[in-house]
């Protein structure tokens, strides 16, 4: 990343906003917006990270004390040896072993048999529900994010690490999207003329404007390292979107709120144990977490992560060896100074009875009741607030044991 | 101009000039066959090798012979997305190319989670959706589902019936050693998608039940192995062995146990509902017309789908003589693919670069690789990010070096149908390099919409 703050000339793109005036010469620059550089002390900053296509908490966060644990996961039971053990006979498939680093730090909150207030195993109603933060799938497209941004006001920004706006970020607060690039580069006298003309479109003046705020990012060493590596092992892009994700939050005046994700949970076949697909993929998604806490370094108290997923999968098989859409499922909070070392669970149980409709892990806690014990206890959020950021949830308490 | 940038795939400079009928210029487009590719495309034989060399060389674990087998899927899957990409930038029928994008990406097969698609998702387009883009759509749904591509995809070929035979043989038999895992049950995966993204839409009041009851119609649906002993390699089969016995009702509707019979008579059925002509039509006017669709628009359009049970030409005609496509007050930001064949067709060039395909998978739309089945989104905000204007800027840099030294920057002032006029200054400015110019106007905002 760029470092060099030369307000003189018109090189740095991180700039660009605050000498746009200079470098347009006589042409209507009113009402340019400025960046802020001072730095406010311990800021606090959220990463919200979503794992599209439902990933299956039962087996990255096994129950193994349950006494119908092997019987209704049949071939998908894992060996409690091959196992992380956690507390209470909870434990983390061995992929995830990069986040035993942060449970033994006292920096991982497991949650399980978390779901969204809204009964559906369709994706794309799952994640409207969970992005928007609403009780259903339908009243608004904005994001609960881009609320909680309004609800901060101040400085407060969010940018999404990933390709493409989510819906969670949506909203009318300042928001922007960052991807890695590989494509030509330009100067700052072609955006300079670009500036003017877009400023006249009403659609897109704003992403415009968004877009000139952002540093140059340069994944360094570690990116050129990806060369020759294949693009699924582990370390690759999802630790070079999370190391991304820490120059972008770690930036000064830059976004205090990041939107990440992932996907490749939708697994209806084959999805393994351990050594297999999912325990692999999960492994990538460990990895890039620890990836994400090492290059926050200092600034890395004060910062939570959130994992999340819009359903978990049926607790049984089908017959593909794969789970199809099922309902409640694990989340991880990850911060200094998280609960300690404790799993979040009202367990419901996966005897044939205890399960909803005979097939899926049973929901008991409400996602929104997770984010805004996250909330309430990374940015300091009264209950009035919380409930503007989740309208329809002042029935819904915040879960306090997050952070102990 | 709407005929060509709203309608079709983008102008070339001067074309609008030779136009002096726009709708009867569309009309023509949609009349006989589907348009056919400008490139031979490679054959079932080629296709089925391919596929049969590389699950051969897995089931070989061997090293070198699975990574060649690799190798030729993505040059297989290269080669058909280049065919297809050149189609949309030479094509004389640039709407019925739309027409035809439109309806692969509403019943899309991708290879994002599923590299084992790689061979299949071009020969998908072809077979099972471009033939029938001027036909009945249960025709063409009906020959999604018997697409090898799309029976992987959504692995509706890992679905068996839980009292079919295969499966209650199997349980009567004594085990002399532990068995590999076999398929006992449904899968679900492609009942519920079929319900809630090809047909009657998630709002249409559908159960658990329902999909359970579709998915197990459909047990049985699988295809042919691609190795040469079979007589129609990857061509469909039905399996009676795997096909769940008895009655099933879906959405209110009960079904006599057929065999094969019954998954012709739901598909074709929940393509005749008027849900499904709600749900399709919606896409439909939300592709053509504006991202909030006008209800007028819609209804009009979803009556005569239940009028025509689903006749795509006739949907097709209407669309062109719906004013509210041709009313300047809509319009529609361009997808990332629209806007590089946009950009391409007026560079005048007949070539797709390479540098175009990398463009597309930087900017998240890759041809047949959807992170989700539900398929590429079709409004502003999900292209007009901030990060994606950056890189559309970049690609217009690419791409003006790479074909715009024999282009006359004014002249590209013709295919937008207004320009700022500090476009215009800039884009006819002498004092600027020629190829800036044309990178200028590619990356313009005028020039990303439609």
């Amino acid at each position: 990343m760029s470092t060099g703050l030369n307000h003189d000339t018109c090189m740095d793109r991180r700039h660009f906003i605050g000498v746009a005036g200079a470098c347009l010469g006589g042409l209507a620059t009113a009402s340019l917006p400025s960046i802020a550089f001072a730095q406010v002390p311990g800021r606090k900053r959220l990463v919200f990270v979503l794992l599209r296509g439902g990933f299956d908490g039962l087996a990255a966060v096994p129950p193994t004390f349950d006494p119908h644990y092997q019987a209704t996961r049949g071939a998908l039971a894992a060996k409690p040896s091959d196992l992380i053990p956690l507390e209470r006979g909870f434990a983390l498939t061995p992929g995830l072993a990069p986040l035993a680093e942060f449970w033994k730090r006292d920096e991982l909150a497991v949650l399980h048999a978390v779901a969204i207030p809204y009964r559906t195993r369709s994706h794309f109603d799952g994640q409207a529900v969970l992005e928007t933060g609403l009780d259903k799938p339908k009243g608004s497209s904005d994001g609960w994010l881009n609320r909680l941004l309004t609800v901060m006001g101040g400085s407060s920004k969010g940018v999404s690490v990933a390709a493409g706006m989510p819906r969670s970020l949506m909203g009318p607060a300042p928001v922007s999207t960052w991807s890695p690039a590989n494509l030509e580069s330009f100067s700052n006298t072609f955006l300079d003329r670009l500036h003017v003309l877009y400023r006249a479109d009403r659609e897109l003046a704003n992403p415009f404007e968004a877009a000139l705020a952002h540093p140059d990012i340069d994944l360094g060493d570690n990116d050129k390292s990806m060369k020759g590596r294949k693009p699924d092992a582990p370390g690759s892009q999802i630790d070079g979107l999370f190391r991304a994700a820490a120059k972008l939050l770690t930036v000064e005046g830059g976004p205090n709120v990041a939107a990440m994700e992932m996907s490749g949970w939708d697994t209806h076949t084959n999805q393994g144990l351990v050594g297999g697909y999912l325990d692999r993929l999960l492994g990538r998604l460990a990895s890039g977490l620890k990836a994400f806490r090492d290059e926050m370094g200092s600034q890395w108290p004060g910062t939570t992560v959130v994992v999340m997923t819009e359903f978990g999968r049926a607790a049984k098989p089908n017959g593909a060896q794969g789970t199809d859409h099922g309902t409640a499922g694990a989340s991880f909070v990850i911060a200094d100074g998280v609960a300690k070392r404790k799993v979040i669970a009202d367990w419901p149980g996966l005897g044939e009875k205890e399960l909803l409709e005979g097939r899926d892990l049973a929901p008991t806690l409400d996602t929104r009741a997770v984010l805004k014990g996250v909330l309430a206890g990374t940015f300091d959020l009264t209950g009035a607030q919380l409930n503007r950021v989740f309208p329809m949830s002042s029935n819904v308490r915040p879960v306090g044991r997050i952070f102990a | 101009m709407a005929a060509l940038n709203r309608f079709g795939l983008g102008a070339r400079p001067g074309e609008a000039e030779k136009i002096d009928d726009p709708r009867g210029w569309l009309m023509a487009q949609i009349q006989g066959a589907p348009p056919s590719l400008a490139e031979t495309p490679p054959t079932d034989a080629e296709v089925a090798k391919v596929q049969a060399d590389f699950i051969e060389a897995n089931r070989a674990k061997d090293k070198d012979r699975r990574k060649a087998a690799a190798k030729a899927m993505v040059n297989l899957r290269r080669r058909e997305v280049g065919h297809v990409l050149t189609t949309r930038v030479v094509t004389d029928r640039p709407f019925a190319e739309r027409w035809v994008a439109f309806w692969s990406n509403h019943l899309c097969v991708s290879t994002a989670n599923a590299q084992r698609l790689a061979v299949l998702v071009g020969a998908y387009e072809r077979q099972a959706i471009r033939p029938h883009v001027f036909g009945k759509f249960e025709d063409m749904l009906l020959a999604s589902a018997r697409h090898p591509a799309m029976l992987l995809y959504l692995d509706n070929n890992a679905s068996v019936g839980p009292d079919s035979p295969a499966v209650t043989r199997r349980r009567g038999r004594k085990r002399r050693k532990p068995p590999r895992p076999r398929r006992t049950d449904i899968n679900e995966n492609y009942a519920r998608e079929l319900l809630e993204l090809h047909t009657v839409g998630v709002d249409a009041g559908y159960t658990q039940e329902d999909v359970i009851q579709l998915a197990r119609m459909l047990t049985g649906w699988t295809f042919q192995g691609p190795g040469d002993r079979n007589k129609h390699p990857l061509g469909f089969r039905f399996a009676p062995r795997t096909h769940e016995p008895g009655a099933k009702t879906v959405m209110g509707v009960r079904y006599k146990e057929a065999g094969e019979a019954e998954g012709v008579h739901v598909l074709r059925d929940l393509a005749h509902r008027p849900e499904t002509a709600r749900h399709i039509a919606t896409k439909i006017v939300r592709h053509f017309v504006a991202d909030d669709p006008p209800p007028a628009v819609v209804a009009r359009l979803a009556k005569l789908w239940t009028d025509t049970g689903g006749d795509l030409r006739r949907i097709a005609t209407a669309l062109v003589h719906s004013d509210e496509a041709w009313q300047e007050k809509h319009k529609k930001f361009r997808s990332p693919q629209d806007w590089v064949v946009a950009s391409l067709r007026v560079l005048g060039t007949k070539e797709v670069p390479p540098l175009a395909a990398g463009a597309l998978r930087q900017l998240r739309h890759t041809l047949w690789a959807p992170k989700a089945p539900k398929g590429y989104d079709d409004v502003t905000s999900t292209w007009a990010d901030p990060d994606s204007l950056i890189k559309r800027i970049r690609t217009s840099r690419a791409f003006a070096r790479r074909f715009g030294s024999s282009t006359d920057p004014g002249m590209l002032l013709d295919v937008v149908a207004s320009a700022d006029a500090e476009l215009i200054r800039m884009v006819r400015d002498p004092a600027a390099r020629p190829v800036d110019r044309v990178a200028l106007f590619l990356a313009s905002p005028e020039f990303q919409w439609r």
